[in-house]
């Protein structure tokens, strides 16, 4: 199979990997079995599946942390053979640095661009400092802050970096469900404003309809995509605070968690 | 004293005596102080009454006024003072040459598996070396001069230290490196400005725990081999059986000891505010 001449901006061409296992004779295990993909620029896209069906892994590859056993990732046309600035990545566990205030922290993420002056670092931290309004906290180190805000913070130093792509690891996983619901519609407005491509990776059926243009649902391990689903189609792009109240996405919602039921069956 | 401190904290009093009974309860700024002096007055008051009751001769166990007196003297005394500072040179020389070579090589340990696979197994042998048991292989390579002195202090901290700090490296989260690789940091560019930086605190403590080591093995080597130095002080004064003054020299290697201990923890809780 050849490199397809596609637009697409991420192109995922029949990625295979499987997980050494230590031990003699261990078989090594697959984790994701044979997916492509195509992501189109300022497209938000969730990948959803039960724990531990690969769903991260796939995302890490494209972040260039994992190589693919087979198959290849590109984005922008180049393949994608390590992690760089281009791939910005937000994870589960708090990566806020605990030695950095937040507005450091936030300007951390220009500290390897070459493109901006000190001056230009400064306005763009203070930017993204203002986007995930966080200016009343600017000089608070991070340990005396909500979980959230660490969230918050996160985001917009990762945004700070100015990546192509923004990959997110069950960013949301650990806050409690008020926290999750104000945080999801804030990415939202800000992906709108930064009109970037987003693969947001989750176990949650209504957080991935919510945030989802198209929503990929994943099998158990080894991951296979079973279901595409077009949540624009379905319910359109808007999404505002009661959207999750419409007739439209109650039936979305339905229709998925019935078939992340199924999966979560399949592993017992 | 008592009165003015003790009447606005007495509502608090029984609940402050709760939490210093309960199992890992909270731990309080004065009660600790309290409780550390009222320790060191029982112990001077114990050993008081040992000497007190004859059971132990005043020869071998002076009264502990006595112990205070000679320190207090040879404190004032010029040729003790230098005895002193050579002592601590000593330490601080040794204990920096530790440090600037344990830092890099450990976090290189742990930056990359050659470097560890490599160091670590010939570390941890030579770690279970006793230092005392190579203080005449060192006499010999080093004479006695100051090299062997050195020689001692940093065969006895350099190799527990440096898998001290392999270990701080090795155990800042994954996702701080990650984070530096996807916000387009090179090895080196993340080795200074994440891995350092999230690994210092534990650093400091370990550093302030290998120097109390260096007290140890310094007096060790004095003893053994030299004619200038607290160790050799105390040594000297063994010989004329002038117990006070051993005492004396004992406590001013405990008293240098708590009081360097003091200076990094307030340095720590400063430098680390954000902790």
């Amino acid at each position: 199979m050849t490199a397809i001449q596609s637009r697409a901006f991420v192109q995922i061409q029949n990625v295979f990997k499987e997980f050494e296992t230590e031990g003699k004779g261990a078989a090594p295990i697959p984790v994701i079995d044979g997916v492509s993909m195509e992501i189109q620029e300022g497209e938000f896209v969730v990948y959803l599946g039960p724990s531990g069906c690969g769903k991260t892994t796939l995302m890490r590859i494209v972040g260039g942390l994992e190589t693919a056993t087979t198959g290849e990732v590109r984005l922008g046309g180049e393949r994608v053979t390590g992690p760089d600035r281009r791939k910005g990545m937000v994870f589960q566990a708090y990566t806020s640095f605990p030695w950095l205030t937040v507005l450091q922290n936030i300007k951390f993420g220009t500290k390897y661009r070459d493109d901006v002056s000190e001056t230009e670092r400064n306005e763009i931290a203070n930017h993204y400092l203002q986007l995930v309004g966080l200016e009343d906290f600017a000089d608070f180190y991070v340990n005396r802050i909500s979980g959230g805000m660490r969230q918050r913070v996160a985001i917009a130093r990762t945004l700070a970096a100015a990546p192509d792509i923004l990959l997110m690891d069950e960013p949301f996983g650990a806050l409690d469900a008020q926290t999750r619901d104000f945080l999801q519609e804030q990415l939202l407005e800000i992906c709108r404003a930064e009109r970037k491509a987003v693969i947001f990776v989750t176990h949650d059926v209504e957080e991935a309809v919510f945030l989802a243009d198209r929503v990929f649902m994943f099998s158990a391990r080894p991951a296979r995509v079973i279901e595409e689903i077009d949540v624009n189609g379905a319910i359109g792009s808007e999404r505002m605070a009661d959207t999750k109240e419409t007739d439209a996405f109650f039936h979305l919602r339905n229709h998925v968690r019935d078939l992340m039921r199924d999966q979560a069956r399949a592993i017992g | 004293m008592p009165g003015t401190a003790g009447r606005g904290r007495a509502s608090g009093s029984g609940q402050a005596l709760g939490a210093l009974v309960a199992y890992r309860g909270a731990t309080g700024g004065r009660a600790n102080l309290t409780l550390g002096i009222a320790a060191f007055v029982l112990f001077i008051a114990v050993w008081y009454l040992i000497v007190f009751t004859g059971l132990v001769t005043e020869r071998f166990l002076p009264y502990p006024g006595v112990v205070i007196g000679t320190m207090a003297q040879l404190l004032v005394t010029e040729s003790f003072l230098n005895d002193v500072w050579i002592s601590v040179a000593r330490v601080w020389g040794a204990f920096l040459l530790s440090v600037v070579a344990a830092v890099p090589i450990g976090i290189w340990m742990s930056s990359y598996r050659i470097v560890g696979a490599l160091v670590e197994p010939i570390v941890d042998f030579i770690r279970y070396l006793p230092v005392p048991a190579l203080v005449p292989l060192l006499i010999i390579w080093f004479g006695i001069g100051e090299a062997s002195k050195v020689a001692v202090l940093w065969m006895g901290t350099f190799f527990q230290l440096v898998l001290l700090i392999a270990d701080d490296a090795k155990r800042i989260p994954r996702e701080f490196v990650e984070t530096g690789y996807t916000l387009g940091a090179k090895p080196r560019q993340i080795t200074r400005s994440i891995v350092l930086p999230s690994m210092l605190p534990t650093m400091v403590d370990n550093l302030r725990i290998t120097l109390g080591w260096c007290w140890t093995w310094i007096i060790v080597a004095e003893i053994v081999a030299a004619n200038s130095g607290i160790g050799h002080y105390i040594w000297s004064m063994r010989r004329f059986l002038k117990t006070p003054e051993v005492m004396a020299g004992i406590l001013v290697v405990g008293i240098i000891g708590l009081l360097t201990d003091q200076a990094v923890r307030i340095a720590h809780r400063r430098l680390f505010r954000y902790l």
